[in-house]
């Protein structure tokens, strides 16, 4: 058990963990948001109040979550150290959890003040993260599929940033700018060039390792992230040269390039060695098939516009994508990581044997929260077609299910200080 | 990159962490100076590397088709 000693190195448990409890809170606010306004958040994508509760998910819970996680595995998958992880770790997520606030509540509440400081607090704290995550990436040579993916998305991660940031100030100080477009543009690559790629660059370590499948076959593998970006930028160049088109056609290829890669990944799960389907296992399901499925929407809307006029059609496409895919593929993960970060950081602290994942984080409860996390993505895919009957119970489904999350998490942590506790006094 | 005997192959691709880790730096404790073994996985492991480095073994990487990480480690 020496060996397992090297670990020493991993960032401090404090340093992720901030960002995995308090990721849950946003998406409970969120959820909260829509049961307070009711259906009529959900009249178009354009609604003040839905893009309060959208903010709250993607940049809240998700960039949380995501960025959170990133500096923990730097190391891991890359062989990239932060210096000084709990410092970065402290300032970013402060930057994050107040500039989620500010935006939410610049939409909310129609404040241009607040959403001028929204875009300073999450422009200055993401790209100071940037600058530290390529301090600690530079000179790392690109030897797997994984690296040059992580590479590649945070270089995106920039672009969504600064596109996010000049939509703020330009809803706040009345630029004239395609405000649509460039909205449309900023979704691309946030969901797309960013989280696309980061999920295929962590995919290809997490589900061989987690679900016991066989690896992601190398030359795709090397492929898909590059192509997402490709196709962003291709995007990002439509918009400026004012062709709808190419608009279309960039969209549709990376539709296309998300739906190869998903079904890749089932395919993938399709023979894996673990027989029993554990709540991760789930979770990969479910938001591979959302994916899929809204990436067909996407893919259809490409080639029928007109479909894209019915104001649900966005908002179900947002639904998919946020709650039913990225959601998923997120807490799927944080319930093997947290729990394995636990086990791994008793190990270093001297408590030998540490005790057995499931004694941290047991299946019963996270399969409750998964039960209650499909009956918020059915309650929410309903509110689109029944908004007034079915948004304010959508909504607090949605903070249930992350109520649920919060909750399992913080007692594989107490359980977690439990053991940290006898182990020192022993 | 020369493969070592059957006997001397860790394939870990199948197995959870931190069995991988276990098993390779068991099988380094079985090996004399010189002497090589490979280590079959569907990631890189960094973790690992830094291990090695520490010890002073030296490894080598190659990337197969299939996606298995082929890691062959001098003692």
């Amino acid at each position: 058990m020496q060996a397992l000693l090297s670990f020493d190195k991993a960032p401090p448990f404090a340093a992720p963990l901030r960002f995995f409890l308090t990721a849950p809170i946003f998406a409970m606010l969120a959820g909260l948001l829509l049961a307070w306004s009711g259906g009529e958040m959900l009249a178009s994508r354009w609604m003040p109040d839905l893009l309060a509760a959208v903010h709250l998910l993607t940049i809240g819970f998700m960039l949380q979550i995501m960025l959170g996680a990133m500096i923990q595995i730097l190391p891991v998958v890359a062989g990239a150290n932060l210096a000084r992880p709990l410092r970065v770790a402290s300032w970013l997520h402060g930057g994050l959890s107040t500039g989620a606030i500010l935006l939410a509540a610049g939409f909310w509440f129609g404040q241009p003040a607040l959403l001028s400081a929204a875009a300073l607090a999450l422009g200055l704290s993401t790209f100071a993260f940037l600058g530290a995550a390529g301090r600690a990436l530079s000179g790392v040579p690109s030897t797997s599929p994984t690296i040059r993916g992580l590479k590649l998305a945070l270089g995106a991660l920039a672009v969504a940033v600064l596109l996010g940031a000049v939509l703020a100030l330009a809803l706040a100080r009345g630029w004239p700018l395609p405000i649509m477009h460039l909205a449309d543009l900023h979704a691309g690559w946030a969901l797309g060039a960013w989280g696309g790629t980061l999920l295929a660059a962590m995919a290809y370590v997490v589900v061989p390792m987690f679900q016991l499948t066989p690896g992601y076959p190398a030359r795709p593998s090397w492929w898909f992230p590059g192509l997402l970006i490709a196709l962003a930028l291709t995007w990002g160049a439509a918009v400026i040269g004012e062709s709808e088109w190419g608009i279309r056609a960039a969209q549709g290829g990376m539709a296309l390039v998300g739906i190869a890669f998903a079904v890749l990944t089932l395919r993938l799960q399709g023979q894996r060695r673990r027989a029993r389907a554990d709540v991760t296992y789930r979770y990969w399901q479910l938001g591979l098939y959302c994916a899929i499925f809204a990436l067909f929407q996407a893919l259809t809307a490409t080639i029928v516009p007109q479909l894209a006029e019915w104001a649900g059609w966005s908002i179900l496409f947002g639904i998919l994508m946020v709650v039913g895919a990225f959601m998923s593929f997120i807490v799927g993960m944080l319930y093997k990581i947290v729990p394995f970060l636990a086990w791994l950081h008793l190990q270093n602290a001297g408590c030998v044997p540490a005790p057995a994942m499931n004694k941290l984080l047991a299946d019963a409860p996270m399969q409750r929260q998964w039960q209650a996390h499909v009956l918020a993505l059915i309650l929410l895919l309903g509110a689109v077609v029944l908004p007034d009957l079915l948004a304010r119970l959508a909504g607090l489904a949605l903070a249930v299910a992350a109520g649920g999350l919060f909750y399992n998490l913080l007692a594989a942590v107490r359980r977690y200080r439990t053991y940290l506790e006898a182990a020192k006094t022993r | 990159m020369s493969r070592p005997p059957p006997e001397r192959i860790v394939d870990a691709r199948y197995l959870e962490p931190p069995e991988p880790f276990v098993r390779t730096m068991e099988m380094l404790d079985t090996l004399q100076p010189g002497e090589a073994m490979m280590l079959l996985l569907f990631r890189e492991p960094h973790p690992l590397y830094r291990v090695l480095r520490q010890n002073g073994h030296t490894y080598e990487t190659a990337l197969q088709d299939d996606g298995t990480f082929e890691i062959l480690i001098r003692r």
